[in-house]
């Protein structure tokens, strides 16, 4: 068995370089794996990660291909995944030091990585990134304390989309959107379920995000969040606001609840909208093309209700997506020059046109106008409309934010199938978004 | 691994005489290193991947980590907030029930079906096949997204129930059904216990049950004692691997619940409160001290087990 085995110190010798074979191997492996990703020859490489349906991901690569043609010298790795795992692999990419250097961010979770210091100040490289030109409405809307660590990309707000052949299928006129109280809704939509005999339901339920509320509660003159990022509302106005989700389930305006929770956890494509089986669901203003693609469907947008019934509109502008540059970047100059790229190039614009936001640049918006498909330039002209009315946005939610997303949705289950009133719900929000914004 | 290196070692000084005794000793010297050699990457795997982490953990477990800061040492706040966490106790009772109801029903349909293909069915090894199926893909994300689909409100089940007029719940939708959904689909995958228990079955000598038969025992006195005696420790092995991996249940109840765990916090297994309060609240501190909870929890029932194995295992001695 070992007679093979040269004899003396020669032997001994081949006997380490066959021990260390293997281990020069595994290091060998090492390096080569951290080691890839340099730019031997002169370009810089950046990782830009976001989230979105497959449209968005051929149409980004796309606005990724005429950048590296136009900065040659800067090449560009797309990384995209849907929504939900988007967060995880951020957080964990970014505790190991290992964020894309370009990232798309949303809103509710902008504070977290700013205010842990993993994004980067923006305003230090205004030679690069020119903002004057974004949307003043908006523009404040990526600066927290001490500088601006986001761009928006596009403005959007939360709306009712409507079907109007469903209204048709049903019936049931569609409803007067400069005028309509939330008790006008509740009827609508129950109209809309009974005079189709359940073949149609009148909305998908509209609580399992924060979104609406914030319309509801600015109607009263409230917030969600302050300034000081505490909650800006009294639990007597969500009470309010749940009460309309618990008539909704009584008169049969909504889904069920089983179908409910399925169908806010399965996305727009999912949605009753989407499947032409109601006849409206709140969305966002840029939501509404992917909406009508799918639902083959021409889609109405309206305002939402209780506009004119309070102090106060409470529609608002919310940039849809954020532009942010990873702290941890090794070339922040050539990111930020391609975020201004996103942000201020037409030809950019021309490929994204309404899919992250109508943009925020006020000129490359007019320049693009005409290209926008149907429903597209719906949404664009609604906001032009409403665009007077508008109160400004309000602050950047604080930190925790994000936390409130699950919670607002763990309590809505509970409001739809009886297990919390709207007054327990509303106190049980107040004291579990509190603590998750205080940590 | 330095400390069996240097055993190795000493008894051969370097310098010492080549006489053929010390000569034998350097090869197997050689050999061991060359062994160590080719374990070299299993090592770095086993500390880098396994032990380094373990530790880390334990020490974010004493601090306040929000994944993107430097932890800041807490002490045993972590430990002692689980105290008045109502949710992590809602996630214990949902992980126990889970624990305590579908692995017996699955080890008993495991031993069930095992028991007929034992009988001596033609294409055994197909059948064999078929049934260990389920065990290789259940904890899948595929699986799990095609259960969703199933048990939607508008699944499969509910389609064929309404064909009989029934009206069918929202089987992952509603809190008093998800959690049995789950169950269900843990159940469905007996077949890893069903091979080792057919295995087992095939050990048991065929001279029992002659005897037992000319004893005079009918089949089901034959399985009471002759079967289950004798295939008690297998029973043992399969309850305490089965236990320990539906304590650590996290795809399915990640999936079916699009990781809310929902609804109403029904399928909010451990696993999955952890990761929500890693991931989600960024508090990476209190999940590491809610991971070495559940370790302790384990480690507490396989020691019960392997105590109780002392009452009810019989080892044929």
């Amino acid at each position: 068995m070992r007679s093979e085995s040269p004899r003396g110190p020669r032997g001994r010798y081949r006997a380490h370089r066959g021990a260390i074979a293997p281990v020069a191997a595994v290091a060998a492996l090492i390096v080569m794996a951290s080691g890839c990703g340099g730019g031997d020859d002169g370009t810089v490489e950046l990782r830009f990660s976001w989230w979105g349906p497959d449209g968005r991901h051929q149409i980004t690569q796309e606005v990724i291909d005429l950048f590296e043609e136009k900065h040659p010298e800067i090449t560009i790795e797309g990384d995209y995944t849907d929504w939900d795992s988007y967060w995880d692999r951020l957080a964990t990419s970014s505790s190991a030091n290992d964020a894309p250097d370009v990232i798309q961010h949303d809103e509710q979770y902008l504070r977290d990585y700013a205010g842990r210091d993993a994004l980067l100040n923006l305003d230090e490289y205004s030679d690069q990134l020119d903002v004057s030109e974004v949307d003043e409405l908006v523009r404040g809307t990526g600066e927290l304390e001490g500088g601006r660590y986001a761009v928006p990309s596009g403005v959007n707000a939360f709306v009712i989309i409507a079907d109007p052949q469903a209204f048709e299928e049903a019936g049931v006129e569609m409803p007067d959107d400069s005028s309509w109280t939330w008790q006008d809704y509740v009827d609508i939509a129950a109209e809309v379920s009974e005079e189709s005999d359940g073949e149609l339901v009148g909305a998908q339920n509209n609580s399992f995000n924060t979104a609406g509320f914030e319309i509801f509660a600015r109607q009263n003159g409230e917030s969600l969040y302050t300034e000081d990022g505490e909650l800006g509302f009294s639990p007597s106005t969500m009470e309010r606001w749940w009460d309309y989700t618990v008539q909704l389930q009584e008169e049969d305006a909504e889904p069920s609840p089983a179908e409910s929770i399925e169908r806010d956890a399965d996305g727009p494509d999912r949605s009753v909208l989407a499947t032409n089986d109601g006849a409206m669901a709140g969305f966002w203003t840029n939501q509404v093309g992917d909406l009508a693609n799918t639902a083959d469907r021409e889609l109405e947008i309206l305002r939402f209700p209780g506009e004119t019934e309070f102090e106060n509109p409470g529609t608002f502008f919310k940039p849809a997506m954020h532009w942010t540059v990873s702290a941890d970047t090794e070339h922040p100059e050539e990111a930020a020059t391609f975020v201004d790229f996103l942000v201020n190039d037409p030809e950019a614009a021309e490929l994204m046109l309404a899919d992250r936001g109508i943009p925020v640049n006020t000129g490359v918006r007019e320049q693009i106008y005409d290209d926008l498909p149907e429903a597209d330039a719906k949404g664009a002209d609604f906001l032009s409309e409403i665009e007077d009315d508008v109160l400004p946005a309000d602050p950047p939610p604080p930190q925790g934010a994000g936390e409130v997303v699950d919670i607002v949705k763990r309590i809505n289950e509970d409001v739809l199938y009886g297990e919390n009133t709207p007054e327990e719900a509303a106190n049980r929000f107040v004291e579990e978004a509190e603590a998750a914004i205080e940590d | 691994m330095t400390a069996t290196l240097r055993r190795a070692e000493s008894p051969t000084p370097r310098t010492a005489p080549p006489a053929p005794r010390a000569r034998g000793l350097s090869l197997k010297r050689r050999d061991a290193l060359a062994a160590y050699g080719f374990l070299t990457p299993w090592f770095l795997g086993l500390f880098f991947i396994t032990i380094g982490p373990i530790l880390a953990s334990l020490y974010f477990s004493f601090t306040d980590y929000s994944l993107l800061g430097d932890p800041q040492w807490v002490g045993l706040d972590n430990y002692r907030e689980m105290i008045g966490d109502p949710r992590l106790h809602s996630s214990l009772l949902v992980t126990f029930q889970y624990v305590f109801v579908s692995v017996p029903l699955q080890l008993g349909l495991a031993l069930a079906l095992a028991m007929i293909l034992d009988r001596g069915v033609r294409g055994l090894p197909l059948y064999r096949s078929v049934y260990y199926l389920p065990s290789l893909l259940g904890a899948s994300v595929a699986i799990a997204v095609l259960w969703r689909q199933i048990f939607g409100a508008n699944g499969l089940i509910n389609q064929v129930l309404g064909y009989f007029g029934i009206e069918g719940a929202g089987w992952v939708s509603h809190p008093d059904y998800a959690l049995g959904t789950l169950i269900v689909l843990n159940v469905w995958t007996f077949g890893a216990p069903m091979v080792i228990f057919l295995a087992g079955l095939r050990q048991i000598p065929a001279m029992y049950y002659e005897a037992a038969s000319v004893d005079g025992a009918g089949p089901v006195r034959r399985f009471f004692s002759v079967t289950i005696p004798l295939l008690t420790p297998i029973i043992f092995f399969n309850l305490v691997l089965q236990m320990i991996n539906a304590f650590q249940t996290f795809t399915q109840a990640f999936i079916v619940s699009s990781g809310s765990g929902g609804p109403s916090d029904s399928t909010l297994f451990y696993t999955l409160y952890l990761y929500q309060q890693g991931f989600g609240s960024f508090e990476m501190g209190y999940a590491s001290a809610l991971a070495w909870l559940l370790l302790v929890v384990i480690g507490a029932f396989t020691v019960l087990n392997f105590v109780a194995a002392r009452y009810w295992v019989f080892y044929g001695d």
